[in-house]
């Protein structure tokens, strides 16, 4: 239950305050994104796992967006931002997808 | 490989596995039952849902550049047809103001306003009593386009009206009095010019196609006496007797004679004193206002009429050289300048 109200309310949080994005962040937006999907699926799969952790799901997804976000700043320095993300993106779907299909295989047993 | 491998295989966090066996029992609850393990959750989720939110709404908000861009150039297209549409409103306005106060102005000089003086200058259209004057060639000359090139030898064929002709007529009715005159449509002005060029007759570089049709307005019943029986009218029944050219006189109990077209005004000044010769100017003349009436000034919306109008005197200059500034009107003197601007005639015939 109160999983659900945080959901809402961050969603919420998100569209009414809709904070402005400083532009210096904007490149990471999408990776952060990302790595927050990565985080929820596997939180849901660690759940249906029946191994689920709160502290863990937290700090992965924290740690999950920061580590995504410095790749690609340290990529934007070096020159090669657009490809470390590709590789982020890349990574983390994977995991989006092996997650997704464990997910699946709880819910159908197939 | 063994990237690729353990990306593939490792898809659950391992914290999970680690916090497990860190507790120790092998049954976890699948949800947290303690009341900070929900906030915990809670919190996380609530992170996530902000997260994902503001990136949509960033993603909605950042339409692709392209149409950005083309945005943009719309509102600058349309703001600065906008812009153009008021610089043109303003324009206008400012040239309704001008005619204005033109015409307060002359109405405050005692002149009869700005519609009399375009009338008597030729700016604007003019319409009253008058006579009505058909001139025609010879019958057997050849009018119009059946001349064949090879025989026609200008004017010798003196069964043709010719340039020199039509001056004396035009002069004549200035001098009986006329106080506006066409010719074919064509409005003279103090400007204006007849001559010929090969056997046409040309009023300001227009041909004329015979017959010639001359409108003039004034007294109709006193004009048409007394052209006939000034010089003009004699010429002309001598060139009729000798020569057969026709001409018919009628008087008219309204003509109506278009405005010249091309009439500019370059420059005009007011002259501070009233001049003793025109009884109808008044002290102070502001006429002519706008220094030049722009390269397709109309006729008669323009300054021109008052500049060269005989109520107010100011100097103008027209292109041509030809100064208009006796500012008599034609009628005033008898002697228009038309005749000094068209009499290069090659042609020589005796009478």
């Amino acid at each position: 239950m109160i999983a659900v109200l945080g959901l809402v309310i961050g969603v919420v949080v998100g569209l009414f305050v809709q904070p402005e994005v400083p532009d210096a962040v904007v490149p990471y937006l999408p990776i952060a994104v990302v790595a927050a999907l990565d985080a929820v699926f596997g939180g849901v799969r660690a759940m249906l796992d029946g191994i689920f952790d709160d502290k863990v799901f937290v700090v992965s997804f924290l740690s999950n967006v920061v580590v995504a976000a410095l790749i690609v700043f340290l990529g934007d320095q070096l020159g090669v931002g657009s490809q470390l993300s590709t590789g982020v993106v890349v990574v983390l779907g994977i995991r989006i997808f092996s997650n997704a299909a464990a997910i699946r295989r709880h819910v159908f047993r197939a | 490989m063994s990237l690729l491998t353990a990306v593939m295989d490792h898809g659950l966090d391992e914290g999970y596995a680690e916090a497990a066996a860190a507790r120790g029992d092998g049954r976890a609850s699948r949800v947290p039952t303690t009341r900070r393990g929900l906030a915990t959750l809670g919190l996380g989720l609530a992170l996530v849902g902000v997260v994902l939110t503001i990136g949509a709404v960033n993603a909605h908000d950042a339409q692709p550049a392209l149409a950005k861009e083309r945005d943009a150039l719309v509102h600058r297209v349309t703001d600065t047809a906008g812009a153009a549409d008021r610089l043109q409103q303003q324009v206008q306005e400012l040239r309704r103001k001008v005619e204005s106060t033109q015409q307060q102005a002359l109405q405050a000089a005692g002149g009869g306003g700005l519609a009399d003086l375009a009338g008597a200058v030729g700016t604007g259209e003019v319409s009253g009593p008058g006579i009505r004057l058909v001139l025609e060639d010879a019958a057997g000359t050849g009018a119009g386009g059946n001349v064949d090139p090879r025989q026609a030898d200008g004017f010798e064929n003196s069964g043709r009206l010719r340039d020199r002709d039509l001056q004396l007529v035009v002069n004549g009715l200035w001098q009986a009095g006329a106080e506006a005159v066409s010719v074919n449509g064509q409005r003279l002005t103090a400007l204006s010019a007849i001559r010929a060029a090969g056997e046409a007759v040309l009023v300001d570089n227009r041909p004329l196609v015979p017959p010639y049709t001359v409108l003039a307005v004034g007294d109709g019943p006193k004009l048409g006496p007394a052209f006939e029986s000034g010089v003009a009218g004699h010429y002309l029944h001598l060139l009729q007797d000798s020569y057969g050219i026709k001409f018919s006189l009628s008087v008219q109990s309204k003509v109506t004679l278009p405005a010249a077209v091309g009439v500019t005004l370059r420059t005009a000044q007011p002259v501070p004193s009233a001049p003793a010769t025109s009884p109808a100017a008044a002290p102070e003349v502001p006429a002519a206002t706008g220094s030049a009436a722009g390269p397709s000034g109309t006729p008669g919306t323009g300054p021109s009429p008052s500049a060269s109008s005989p109520g107010a005197h100011p100097s103008a200059t027209k292109p041509s050289g030809s100064k208009t500034t006796s500012s008599n009107s034609p009628r005033a003197t008898g002697s228009s300048p038309t005749a000094t601007a068209g009499s290069t005639s090659a042609g020589t015939r005796s009478n």
